[in-house]
């Protein structure tokens, strides 16, 4: 009954092709919470309504491909600007007038802002669950024994390039530094005559563009429905938190020990175990190290 | 500035919204009999519960074709359940304000509880044509009734067909299958798993080797399971699912070339709607699912009154959907014809002489849509071996009704299941 018990040297060529669904998993975790750290970082709002975010660009993926059969890989080149455009909206209309405002008032806005998203999909689109099917969804790679689905290991390339894009534009442009900045100090930074206004409205946009990015590239791997996002939603959170607040590459190895250990857990005690598992590090992780494994010490209470 | 755009906008999406999910309004005149309809229409439960309104609604069509409910025309005050909450205080508006008697719905095991407390609680009756939890009939509820079984009895089912079925079909003798039971982990799946369990162990002594359960809606990857079942290596997988669980498990087995046997489900859900087959095209092939009759159905199976009303039943959903009906249309509208036939003998909403019209009903199996019989219990629900379910296999992106044979003209293929790529 008990896998575990029979895990000799014969059954030890499973490994391989755990630890490929944990980077191929840990890839998917990545490209939807890269997004998320960004915003969370530098405007230290928690965004809730990221999923519904991720749902749109699902649907986006569905409705070009049903109307036009467009490959998704296409289509993420046009969701990149679309969704940057929808953010810099939404920040317009939602966000800006709370980002000043109490965090729990920012955490209303958010969550009431994911639930009118949330219904307007269902009217719009009803509830039903919708597929993207491009022809190469099913091409799977063999290595031996060790299968690699393409999709995930082409989500899994960008969630890197995309990270390393973004990691590089924090740091060596002049975008990136006036954003760090703002994120240090909002006050001093206004000081020295940044219009943070003008940063919040970019760094909204950017992590909105990515996560449309994200649920396209994603759309054909899970079924499209009104309240796609609340299953990624909750792991990108600790994602975003074992990372590091704001610290991307953090990010991105949060998502390979998130999936490790979800991986981990389903095949060794069952996948009723994997939240129990991934929670109680995400706990750990508040109580020991609240600035996440990679974070900087105090940046947890950073512009707050 | 912004704030007042913001105010705008969410005033206007709440009367988008707002005016979609509006109950439909007006008193009863005298020509009236209104019932209470509780479905989930918006929320994560709304892509059945909206099947479930569809299936209603034509089936209150053909009753009133036929002369209404108690010489009335039938008619529905809709109400909306998104959630358990939702379900308790729709219920209670549905019983204070628009005054029915009788409360139908809720689809879901999630809700149903919660609405049938409510409507004991003021002695309205409650009439529930889908939820499965094996819980619900149990809480000594006297107006509470249930037309379709509950998740033990399509467990009941499930072994029945593997043992008797596919045992032979694979020259085994049931006591030498390997079974591995996998299940997403809500009331409904665990009850089908556990009813199943128990008998097959129980009964027929197949060798059970693995047992697990997950929650579906958190669940974005199934290798680490089939990976864990490869090399446990049953001959029959059960796996109750609930919707892209389903999907992903059978695409990411296809990745890991899982090869076994068999798989049957149990329910509308997961392999059992017809998004597993919008989702995978002929990769579906070979699934089985229990469930109501689907194409290959034989109406001369059933009794003269059955067809005639399965036969008027399938052309007004054909007519609506263009296509066979789905198991939420079927069940949703066996259950308010079923009503149609207790309130016809009661000629009255009186609960006491309700349930005595209830429990004297007793129509053997081919009698009404889906083939159905009725012969309800004291505890209000009806019997498992009047309630005729069926196996339904994916085939060629279609779910056709493969067993018991005499009710169908198609029969099982891919037993047991050959390479992934030769399942055509």
């Amino acid at each position: 009954m008990d896998p575990t018990a029979r895990l000799g040297p014969a059954q030890i060529g499973v490994l391989v092709p755990l630890a490929v669904a944990t980077i191929l998993l840990g890839g998917i975790y990545a490209l939807i919470s890269v997004g998320l750290t960004l915003i969370f970082g530098i405007m230290r709002v928690v965004n809730f309504a990221h999923g519904e975010f991720l749902m749109l660009g699902m649907y986006l993926a569905f409705w070009t491909f049903f109307a036009f059969n467009a490959d998704p890989y296409f289509i993420v080149l046009v969701a990149i600007p679309l969704f940057f455009v929808v953010g810099l909206v939404v920040y317009g209309i939602v966000m800006r007038g709370v980002i000043h405002a109490s965090h729990n008032v920012q955490i209303f806005t958010t969550v009431g802002l994911s639930t009118v998203l949330q219904n307007v999909a269902l009217v719009a689109w009803s509830g039903d669950f919708r597929f993207v099917r491009p022809w190469h969804l099913s091409t799977v790679l063999r290595a031996g024994a060790t299968t690699f689905n393409l999709t995930q290991v082409v989500a899994s390339l960008i969630a890197v390039t995309l990270t390393l894009a973004l990691v590089a534009f924090m740091k060596w442009t002049h975008a990136g530094r006036v954003m760090r900045a703002t994120a240090q100090d909002r006050d001093a930074a206004t000081l020295m005559g940044i219009d943070t206004d003008r940063v919040y409205r970019l760094t909204f946009a950017i992590g909105i563009a990515a996560v449309g990015a994200a649920g396209v590239l994603v759309a054909p791997l899970y079924s499209v429905y009104p309240t796609a996002g609340l299953q990624f939603v909750l792991i990108s959170y600790v994602v975003v938190v074992l990372g590091g607040l704001g610290d991307m590459l953090g990010a991105m190895l949060g998502s390979l020990i998130v999936a490790a250990v979800e991986v981990g857990g389903s095949y060794l005690f069952g996948a009723a175990w994997k939240e129990i598992f991934y929670f109680l590090l995400f706990i750990l992780v508040l109580v020991f190290r609240p600035a996440g494994l990679f974070g900087q010490r105090g940046a947890e209470t950073l512009g707050v | 500035m912004p704030r007042f755009i913001f105010a705008l906008v969410v005033a206007v999406l709440a009367v988008v919204v707002g005016g979609e999910l509006a109950p439909v309004g007006g008193q009863a005149t005298s020509g009236e009999y209104k019932i209470g309809v509780l479905e989930p229409i918006t929320g994560p439960l709304a892509f059945e519960g909206k099947r479930h309104v569809l299936g209603l609604e034509i089936v209150r069509d053909l009753i009133n074709q036929r002369g209404g409910v108690m010489g009335k025309k039938l008619v529905f005050a809709m109400a909306d359940a998104t959630d358990p909450t939702a379900a308790a205080s729709e219920a209670n508006r549905l019983i204070t304000r628009e005054g029915v008697k009788i409360i139908t719905g809720t689809f879901s095991s999630r809700l149903c509880g919660a609405a049938s407390e409510v409507a004991a609680r003021h002695d309205v009756i409650y009439w529930e044509s889908s939820c499965v939890d094996p819980r619900f009939n149990k809480r000594g509820l006297k107006h509470v009734y249930r037309t379709e079984i509950d998740a033990t009895g399509f467990g009941w089912y499930n072994i029945d067909f593997i043992a008797k079925h596919l045992a032979p079909r694979l020259n085994l003798r049931p006591n030498q299958l390997k079974i591995a039971f996998l299940s997403e982990d809500s009331s409904y799946g665990q009850g089908v798993t556990e009813s199943a369990r128990q008998r097959a162990k129980g009964e027929f002594g197949m060798q059970e080797v693995m047992l697990e359960y997950y929650n579906w809606q958190t669940l974005n990857d199934m290798t680490p399971t089939i990976l864990k079942m490869k090399q446990l290596n049953p001959d029959v997988v059960h796996h109750i699912s609930f919707s892209n669980d389903g999907v992903l498990f059978w695409r990411q087995a296809k990745e890991q070339n899982f090869l076994f046997k068999a798989l049957v489900h149990a329910g509308a859900t997961g392999y059992g709607s017809s998004d597993f087959g919008k989702a995978l095209g002929n990769d579906a092939n070979g699934v089985f699912a229990l469930l109501e009759p689907g194409p290959g159905f034989r109406l001369e199976a059933l009794k003269p009154e059955g067809q005639q009303i399965e036969k008027a039943f399938r052309d007004a959903v054909q007519k609506e959907t263009g296509s066979y009906p789905l198991g939420a249309h079927q069940l949703a509208g066996s259950g308010l014809w079923l009503l149609k036939l207790v309130l016809d003998k009661a000629q009255s909403d009186d609960p006491e002489k309700f349930r005595a019209a209830v429990m004297s009903l007793d129509l053997p199996v081919g009698s009404m849509i889906n083939g159905w019989g009725v012969k309800f219990s004291e505890l209000g629900q009806n019997a498992n071996d009047r309630v005729q379910h069926y196996m339904l296999q994916w085939q060629n992106g279609q779910l056709v009704t493969v067993w018991p044979e005499e009710f169908t003209t198609l029969r099982a293929k891919w037993i047991p299941l050959p390479a992934w790529d030769q399942r055509k």
